[in-house]
């Protein structure tokens, strides 16, 4: 609630005055991170998941220090995921000196209509949830670290092929990223020498399966492939079952989330899940996050929002550590120079993080086989 | 061919839950269209309320399903009573309109409450019945199936028996044919009114949890586009009856189910509304609809309540243009002018609303598959034809205007709320086009990298540009509003609102003057649809939603329908009251529905009164 009592008040501040503070020469003065995300709304979950990341990744910063001795902070403006608010928050962000840096939007829809702005005011929009490809190429203020489907594709094709199916549908959420994802994973499956009989697109609203689902089991294949988001997933895997079929199915790793044991309860049970880190992985970096987060959350189950979020605010704390000059005075052009100059960041996603300066995204990648089992999810152990 | 036919009776088992879910919702809306005239926008909402009460009985109280199935039905005659009594009854005698958006604002409020009391995070739902399957070949049908086919086709018998065969149920007939002739006839009609939303919001109640229980999913945001579902269902049988509107969602869920099965799932929703579109042009009282309902009154028009709308004054109004032009001047804020770009942009959308719905009388519910058709022309223009601003902007709108004009084209037989329905179908068809013809439009990718607008080498893209390019488009827009209601045009536009048959007798081409209407709300649409293409730089389907068209609305309504400044009103008030309502954070839907009730307890026709 404390939080939430602090990001309204600056909402207001910034709102009412626009009187210039300076930017931080004292070493007191916080660096301030202003996150445009959806905490009302359709989308609200994933914002609220946002926030339990950003609140353990500032508990472990500012516990070192923070930024040159400065404490890190951040201001939630609620857009709802709507274009007509993103652009408002985003002015609001490039008028108010302390925000040195800007994150979100949830969907490239939301995200890229404030692209523009950001960029023209020299604040850099790290838009860590946006894999749309068309994303960086808003300017050179437009950075992602979001997993690139390019990797996670053909790790997920592999996958399928080595749990040896050779006939899969392939069940893809119809937005800009399953579009992207989908049309990466099907032409993996083909290389790999997996057939893809059935393709079906679905819309984002959609909640019933069943008549893709007799279609596919129509056509004969021994196993599905899915790309989409937990809460689909988790419709999709109940679906396909209560129709008694039993085939394998192999998800995409934004299903490697609790959630989705959560929803889809027994019919979860066995499906395979291409993610991008296991939480029983023995890293460091998971170990000290799992830890954290079980202290932090007890009882609360880790979602693949929070992860992302705890990552790309400590991915987000290296930039500015390494934008701020010797008294720690941090400028925007310095934050935007700085995230092609950050390297090998610890993270929980990537192992290690560091941005390809051409691209402006990510081009590394882990990847963890993970199997559900007894409603959480577990590293495969490599049996079918 | 075994494996065929067992797809195929897979498919009809799946339409036929589906449709039995649809045919509750579209018989609940029936019963208050019947009995209050009018389109509930909340009952979207009340199914969801009726979800969560069956969860909260299953999953937190561990009540069985036939004892959870009451008591939703229970929370959701009380929630409908709610509706009734503080969104519907207050304007009684206030144009339909206006208890249209106070529906809007009861739902947003019902929706914000839900995401507060029980999280935005979807819940699911234990399992209520044995998972046992019978088996039919390929395809199976389980337990749970059958108790959901069988719960929803019970509350259908029972509504027929009760409407058809008691006394109760007479007078909710008669109240609905003619309320007035019944009011004669010692029924009281007011009583009937609450009674109508209380039976309505039970079933729509009932099936909230039927579909929570069928997809073991539910969240509080899925109310709008269920409420979408159960108008399609409710005209694409006939509005006039509520077995007929039954029928007509029976309809939609087995054409939804076999329209999936033979062209894939992103297809749902075109195969939806192309239905219902293919239908109402066919037999436009709906498929099962009898001969069509007796006259009612306009939608808008007539028989007004007393209260003056206030007119500006001329210097007033060129004062208030003035200031608007000389506003950034005084204003160093970029965020604050930024809202209000965004708002100018809006306001245009909200008077191509207001001139076919205030002028026009017909409510068009798809209105952002016009702005999108705007946006799209402008984004593909310039960014593949590199066409410059204006040309692009002046040809998007044109677009908008004939390919709005040549949609509309079957719809302008129809009348009252089957119009309105049908645009509603209108919208959604652009929506799925965008979405599925990849070649023209990258479907779900979107259209990135949309160039700043330039006029005469000046750069328009930084918020002081934008705003000065949708303040003159706006004042472009109204001028053009004004004119068409000063000239006789305008006269015969609302002459035909007034009344269609006597317009018809005296020789007025009646569908030709709809269409013109329509092309006119469709060009300022699509002006202001290309305005946003170039504010955003990026474009998605996702971008020109139901939720705007209905916002559009909102804005025209509230400001006072067919009232060019309340239009403009209209928009900056809904556009910076979100802005303005950041301090309430979770509240803030909650405290915006509250917002629009209360206006209207004070301005029923809106702001500056409507038409």
């Amino acid at each position: 609630m404390t939080e939430r009592a602090l990001a309204a008040a600056f909402a207001a501040f910034s709102l009412f005055a626009a009187a210039p503070l300076g930017i931080g020469a004292q070493k007191a003065q916080p660096v301030v991170v202003g996150v445009s995300g959806p905490l009302t709304g359709p989308v609200a979950q994933y914002g609220l998941a946002w926030k339990k990341g950003f609140d353990l990744a500032l508990e472990e910063i500012n516990a070192r220090g923070g930024i040159r001795g400065r404490p890190l902070q951040y201001v939630f403006s609620d857009t709802q995921n709507d274009p007509k608010q993103t652009v408002a928050v985003a002015q609001k962000y490039v008028a108010d000196p302390r925000i040195v840096l800007a994150t979100g939007d949830f969907s490239s829809t939301s995200s890229m209509a404030a692209s523009a702005i950001y960029q023209r005011a020299g604040l850099v929009q790290f838009g860590f949830n946006n894999s749309n490809p068309a994303f960086p190429s808003g300017g050179d203020c437009c950075w992602s670290n979001s997993p690139s489907d390019a990797n996670e594709a053909p790790a997920h094709a592999a996958f399928v092929r080595d749990l040896g199916l050779r006939k899969v549908a392939v069940f893809q959420l119809n937005t800009d990223w399953g579009k992207t994802a989908g049309d990466l994973t099907v032409a993996a499956l083909e290389k790999d020498g997996v057939a893809v009989a059935v393709r079906e697109a679905y819309l984002p609203d959609e909640r019933d399966f069943r008549a893709a689902i007799l279609k596919a089991a129509a056509a004969g294949v021994d196993g599905f492939v899915f790309v989409s988001y937990a809460n689909d997933a988790a419709l999709l895997v109940q679906q396909i079952r209560a129709q008694g079929i039993r085939l394998p199915i192999v998800a995409n790793g934004a299903n490697a989330t609790a959630d989705f044991p959560r929803l889809a309860g027994e019919a979860a049970e066995g499906v395979y899940v291409a993610g991008d880190f296991a939480a029983d992985d023995p890293r460091p970096e998971v170990r000290a996050f799992v830890s954290r987060w079980k202290a932090k959350y007890p009882g609360q189950d880790i979602d693949f929002f929070s992860v992302h979020a705890y990552d790309s605010m400590k991915l987000a704390a290296a930039v500015l550590g390494a934008a701020a000059d010797s008294k720690g005075a941090i400028g925007r052009r310095a934050v935007r120079d700085a995230f092609a100059e950050v390297k090998d960041v610890p993270s929980v996603l990537f192992g290690k993080v560091s941005f390809n300066p051409a691209t402006r995204k990510v081009d590394s990648f882990l990847g963890a086989r993970l199997v559900i089992s007894g409603g959480a999810l577990r590293a495969w152990d490599g049996r079918r | 061919m075994g494996s065929f036919l067992a797809v195929w009776l897979g498919q009809t088992v799946n339409g036929l839950i589906l449709g039995n879910i649809y045919a509750l919702l579209a018989a609940g809306l029936a019963l208050i269209f019947g009995v209050a005239g009018l389109v509930n926008f909340a009952h979207g909402s009340v199914y969801m309320a009726g979800s969560y009460a069956g969860w909260v009985a299953m999953s937190l109280l561990g009540w069985p399903l036939w004892a959870a199935l009451p008591a939703a039905a229970a929370v959701g005659a009380l929630v409908g009573l709610g509706i009734e009594r503080f969104a519907v009854r207050p304007f009684r005698r206030s144009p339909h309109v206006s208890s249209l958006l106070a529906t809007i604002g009861a739902g947003m409020i019902l929706d914000d409450l839900a995401e507060i009391v029980f999280t935005p995070n979807p819940r699911s739902f234990p399992s209520a019945v044995p998972a046992r399957r019978f088996s039919l070949g390929l395809a199976s049908v389980g337990v749970l199936d059958l108790v959901i086919l069988g719960a929803s086709a019970a509350c259908a018998a029972s509504l027929f028996a009760l409407l058809r065969y008691t006394k109760a149920g007479r007078a909710l007939r008669a109240a609905s044919q003619d309320s007035e002739a019944a009011q004669f006839m010692g029924v009281r009609v007011s009583r009937m009114n609450a009674a109508a939303f209380a039976l309505a919001s039970a079933l729509g109640a009932i099936a909230g949890v039927l579909v929570g229980l069928y997809y073991n999913f539910i969240v509080p945001s899925s109310g709008l586009q269920a409420a979408l579902k159960g108008f399609t269902a409710c005209v694409l049988g006939g509005l006039s009856s509520v077995p007929a509107s039954m029928a007509g969602g029976l309809l939609l869920g087995l054409g939804e189910s076999y329209g999936v099965a033979i062209f894939g799932a992103s297809a749902r929703d075109l195969v939806a509304y192309a239905l219902l579109l293919g239908a109402l042009f066919l037999r436009p009282n709906g498929v099962f609809g009898g001969p069509p309902e007796a006259p009612r009154e306009a939608l808008t028009g007539s028989f007004l309540p007393r209260g003056r709308s206030l007119k500006l004054h001329p210097a007033a109004a060129a004062a208030a243009a003035v200031a608007a032009a000389l506003l950034p001047l005084a204003i160093g804020s970029d965020y604050l002018l930024q809202v209000l770009a965004g708002a100018w942009i809006m306001a245009l959308f909200a008077l191509s609303l207001s001139l076919v719905g205030g002028m026009g009388g017909v409510i068009s519910l798809g209105q952002a598959g016009l702005m999108a058709i705007g946006a799209y022309a402008s984004a593909l223009l310039s960014v593949g034809a590199r066409w410059a601003f204006l040309p692009s902007f002046l040809a998007s709108a044109l677009l908008a205007a004939a390919i709005g004009t040549l949609l509309a084209t079957p719809a302008l037989r129809l009348k009252g709320h089957y119009v309105a329905i049908a645009t509603l179908g209108i919208g959604e068809i652009v929506d799925q086009a965008i979405l599925n013809w990849d070649s023209l439009t990258r479907g779900a990718l979107g259209i990135a990298g949309i160039p700043a607008p330039r006029i005469l080498g000046l750069d328009f893209s930084s918020v002081r540009g934008f705003y000065y390019l949708g303040l003159a488009a706006l004042a472009l827009g109204a001028l053009a509003f004004a004119a068409v209601g000063a000239s006789p045009l305008g006269r015969t536009i609302r002459a035909i609102r007034e009344d269609e048959v006597a317009a018809a007798s005296v020789g007025i081409d009646v569908r030709r003057y709809k269409a013109l209407t329509f092309g006119l709300s469709a060009l300022l649409a699509g002006a202001a649809g290309s305005l946003t293409a170039y504010l955003y730089t990026y474009i998605s389907y996702e971008t020109f939603g139901s939720g705007l068209s209905i916002l559009g609305i909102a804005m025209a309504i509230l400001g006072g329908f067919g009232n060019l400044w309340g239009a403009i009103l209209g928009a900056l008030v809904l556009s910076g009251l979100p802005e303005l309502l950041r301090f309430a954070a979770e509240y803030r839907s909650l405290v915006y529905g509250l917002a629009l009730i209360a206006v209207l307890r004070f301005r029923p026709r809106g702001i500056l009164g409507g038409e």
